[in-house]
């Protein structure tokens, strides 16, 4: 810098009077600073735009559940499937599908605490047949998101048989809005999973400290963003709200190996138990009933279950409902 | 005419400042680059020479220093000039302003000297069990700056690039397919956040922008590493030689290093063989040689400069002084209350041990570990320490102890490392959810990944409702900090990780 010519010391430089040019030059350039950085502002930290929810789309399958039984995860979850009707009932030829694992935590598959990759791959591998454009496969961690997808397999078996699997981005959530009140309103909700023609809900049968188990209603919390922790306040209405808000097309329950105790995590294989069951319903409500049968407990000792039969959400009788039974 | 010299120096220099953001910037999850993450440290004598004399063991990393020193006694210093990822840095800085090398004033002067202290003070401090190499070596400097500073920096900068034109143009289809794959190939799936790295990233600008002030000044006058490499440097092979030499004094006045003197003599420990001057020669009778001079018969004058004997007992006494005040202190600060990382040694060698890379902190997946300021004192400024808000100790992760070039963190197996404690949780009731509120939460319970749960619920029933709430049990809890992590109650979590009981090696 030049410090003869810009003097600090030099009083008269603040009595120089600002010409009218000088002064509208510096107004609009200040201005449109101050707008554009507030464009780019709002464009990287700004609110998502807000959701109404899936559309229902009511397809109904051959049986209201289907209950697979056998060996062979994989071989179990295409003959379910094909029991329901088959998975062209589901989705439609160039559709994009989203099918929501649990891969919350950092588990090898043997300790249950992840859905079963053969289970992944088998559903996968269908929806390509029936015609699908595009598989996604993501969910939000508890752990560390390159650890869990990896270590549990997921990621190896879905992208072998050419799903896209990636990581959730928490910059791009829409807010949820519903048309009643609910406390999960403005909750953050990753616009892919209700961005697509088809959802299919892949739980695991677990043990959970606060709702008994963890089922598929409790497996949508992986698409959600913000401080997840607080949804554990009054969990059983904020999941049926977000059940009703993502409208799973099908669910499928993972019951082949059941984790009894120190869920979700678990870490321990003496308390996994070999139950080598597989659940397919269109219902969430029901197949969450269904597999409390399953793991021998009460379902409506599980909030959410008994939150859904109180408000009518979904079936939550067996005793009403179509079941068929296959061995595999 | 070519000078390939000069080209084969700049190609060297540009390869290994790659090479060495390479290695720090594939220094994540899973560990899968081609190169160790701390291979350039392995490569550094200042660090591994006093870090072994300071704890008075023998790292296994010193075998390769010792391969740079054999490598200094046949080329001199040709690290400073050909590799140091700083040096480079400090060279293209240089650049930039033009004909700043020929301040005829200062090469007389004896600005070389400065290093020579550092190195000595370095030295002894390493002898009365203090390291300190870790505030001015050039290698450490350069490399907290890329790992804590410039990649997060980028990766934040391309990131939030690629958000604003895909959410500007609503571009969900193409562009953000190509996002994801640029984000789980090349960028990092995280972006990570570094406390004072602004801080860093100063210390770094400093030394870089004073090569405008003077080329090279730096390396000339204050690094250690360069102090040592000229020590040894003045006994090397290689030496310049000039035939019949005109005195026309071009390579003088361009020097770099300063290392040839207004009478032409040329200080062999000075010169980091830069090759300039067998450009500069007009006669172009300047060449490196490794004949010995006599038998050529070139006319050489060496210079000697060395320390005198008032300067020694200026730098024995200041620095012996400094030394007995920090040994004072230190016994004072062992405990500093911050949560270190797994299996770190106990905190005076834990100090004394760390250089300050920044590769633990690189490295932590959940980017849990954090330089520490000024939290445990002034000789613990850059070292890792866990912050449970930012990130917990991911149970199955064994990454840090992996990547430590001297072993302040210690290199363990999953199954043992799973079973190294870093602290207790304690679950605060006057703010916990189900303990002041009687809301419903089980966070802290349903994240602990001990397999049997540190932290075990019980059932008490208020007010006709049956709440459950959190207590630990501190035999099991291992303070991975997971549960302050997850913690739902803000601004201050209501369970938090204190580094009472923790394991230290």
């Amino acid at each position: 810098m030049d410090m003869k010519k810009f003097n600090f010391f030099d009083e008269t430089i603040f009595k120089k009077p600002v010409s009218r040019r000088k002064f509208i030059k510096l107004v609009v350039s200040g201005l449109s600073t101050l707008m554009l950085s507030n464009y780019f502002y709002k464009a990287v930290f700004g609110e998502g735009s807000r959701f109404n929810g899936r559309k229902k789309s009511n397809i109904k399958g051959n049986y209201d559940l289907v209950l697979a039984s056998g060996k062979d995860p994989y071989q179990m979850t295409v003959k379910a499937i094909d029991a329901m009707g088959g998975m062209s009932r589901f989705v439609k030829k160039g559709s994009t599908v989203v099918v929501k694992p649990n891969i919350g935590w950092d588990r090898a598959p043997e300790y249950a605490a992840d859905t079963n990759p053969f289970v992944v791959a088998a559903l996968v591998d269908m929806c390509f047949q029936a015609g699908a454009k595009k598989v996604n496969i993501f969910d939000v961690p508890c752990n560390a998101k390159e650890r869990c997808y990896e270590n549990s397999g997921i990621k190896k078996a879905a992208e072998e048989k050419g799903a896209s699997v990636y990581y959730v981005d928490d910059w791009n959530m829409v807010e949820a809005r519903f048309d009643y009140e609910s406390p999960m309103e403005k909750w953050p909700i990753f616009r892919d999973a209700i961005e697509c023609d088809t959802f299919i809900n892949v739980p695991i049968l677990k043990h959970h400290s606060l709702t008994g188990l963890t089922l598929s209603m409790k497996n949508l919390m992986g698409v959600c963003g913000g401080n997840r922790g607080q949804i554990h306040n009054d969990i059983g209405r904020k999941l049926v709200d977000l059940t009703d808000f993502i409208n799973p097309d099908l669910t499928v329950i993972d019951a082949y190996r059941f984790l009894s105790k120190h869920g979700p995590s678990g870490g321990n294989l003496e308390d996994v138990i070999n139950i080598e069951k597989l659940i397919v319903a269109t219902d969430p409500t029901l197949a969450d009933v269904y597999a409390c049968a399953l793991a021998g407990s009460d379902p409506l000792k599980v909030p959410n279950i008994a939150e859904a039969s109180s408000r009518s959400f979904g079936n939550s009788d067996i005793t009403k409902a179509n079941i068929f039974k296959i061995n595999v | 005419m070519v000078k390939r010299l000069i080209i084969f120096r700049r190609v060297s220099q540009i390869v290994f400042l790659i090479l060495f953001i390479y290695i720090l910037w594939s220094t994540t999850y899973p560990l899968n680059g081609m190169l160790p993450a701390d291979t350039f440290f392995k490569l550094n004598p200042l660090i591994m020479v006093v870090t072994s004399i300071s704890e008075r063991i023998v790292l296994p990393g010193i075998i390769f220093s010792i391969l740079m020193i054999i490598f200094t006694i046949a080329f001199g210093r040709f690290f400073c000039g050909w590799v140091c990822p700083l040096g480079t840095s400090i060279d293209i800085a240089g650049s930039i302003r033009k004909n700043n090398a020929s301040r005829k004033d200062i090469v007389n002067k004896n600005i070389a000297m400065p290093k020579f202290f550092v190195l000595g003070v370095v030295m002894l401090f390493s002898i009365t069990g203090f390291q300190f190499a870790w505030i001015l070596d050039p290698m450490v400097i350069m490399a907290r700056f890329v790992s804590l500073s410039l990649i997060p920096t980028v990766t934040l900068g391309l990131d939030k690039f690629f958000v604003i034109i895909i959410k500007n143009f609503q571009l969900y289809g193409a562009v953000y397919d190509f996002y994801k794959t640029l984000k789980t190939s090349i960028l990092g799936v995280n972006i990570y956040y570094f406390s004072n790295s602004g801080i860093i990233f100063l210390f770094f600008l400093f030394i870089v922008i004073s090569a405008l002030f003077l080329k090279r000044f730096w390396c000339r006058s204050i690094c250690p590493l360069g102090a040592l490499y000229a020590l040894i440097a003045k006994a090397a092979v290689l030496r310049r030689v000039v035939y019949k030499c005109v005195e026309c004094k071009k390579c003088k006045s361009n020097c770099r290093m300063g290392a040839i003197k207004d009478d032409l003599g040329y200080d062999k420990g000075e010169c980091v063989l830069c090759m300039d001057c067998v450009y500069d020669c007009p006669q172009h009778k300047t060449v490196f040689t490794w004949r010995d001079p006599r038998i050529i018969d070139a006319g050489i004058k060496d210079r000697k400069e060395g320390m005198t004997r008032k300067n020694f007992l200026l730098l024995i006494a200041a620095s012996s002084l400094y030394a007995m005040g920090f040994a004072k202190k230190s016994e004072g600060i062992y405990d500093p209350g911050i949560i270190r990382p797994p299996a770190s040694l106990k905190e005076p060698h834990f100090l004394d041990r760390c250089v300050r890379c920044g590769n633990c902190m690189k490295v932590c997946i959940t980017n849990g570990l954090q330089p520490v300021l000024l939290e445990s004192g002034f000789s613990g400024i850059w070292t890792p320490q866990l912050v449970p808000e930012i990130g917990y100790c991911e149970y199955n992760c064994t990454l840090c102890g992996n990547v430590c070039p001297t072993g302040a963190i210690q290199r363990l197996s999953l199954y043992e490392k799973k079973r190294v404690r870093l602290g207790v949780a304690q679950v605060d009731r006057s703010t916990c959810l189900p303990w002041a509120q009687n809301k419903e939460c089980i966070v802290c319970e349903e994240h602990c990944p001990i397999s049997d749960k540190a932290i075990k619920l019980k059932e008490e029933v208020v007010g006709g409702k049956t709440i459950l709430r959190p207590y630990v049990e501190t035999a099991l809890c291992v303070g991975c900090g997971i549960c302050q992590n997850k913690c739902p109650v803000r601004p201050k979590r209501a369970v938090r990780v204190y580094p009472e009981y923790a394991d230290r090696y």
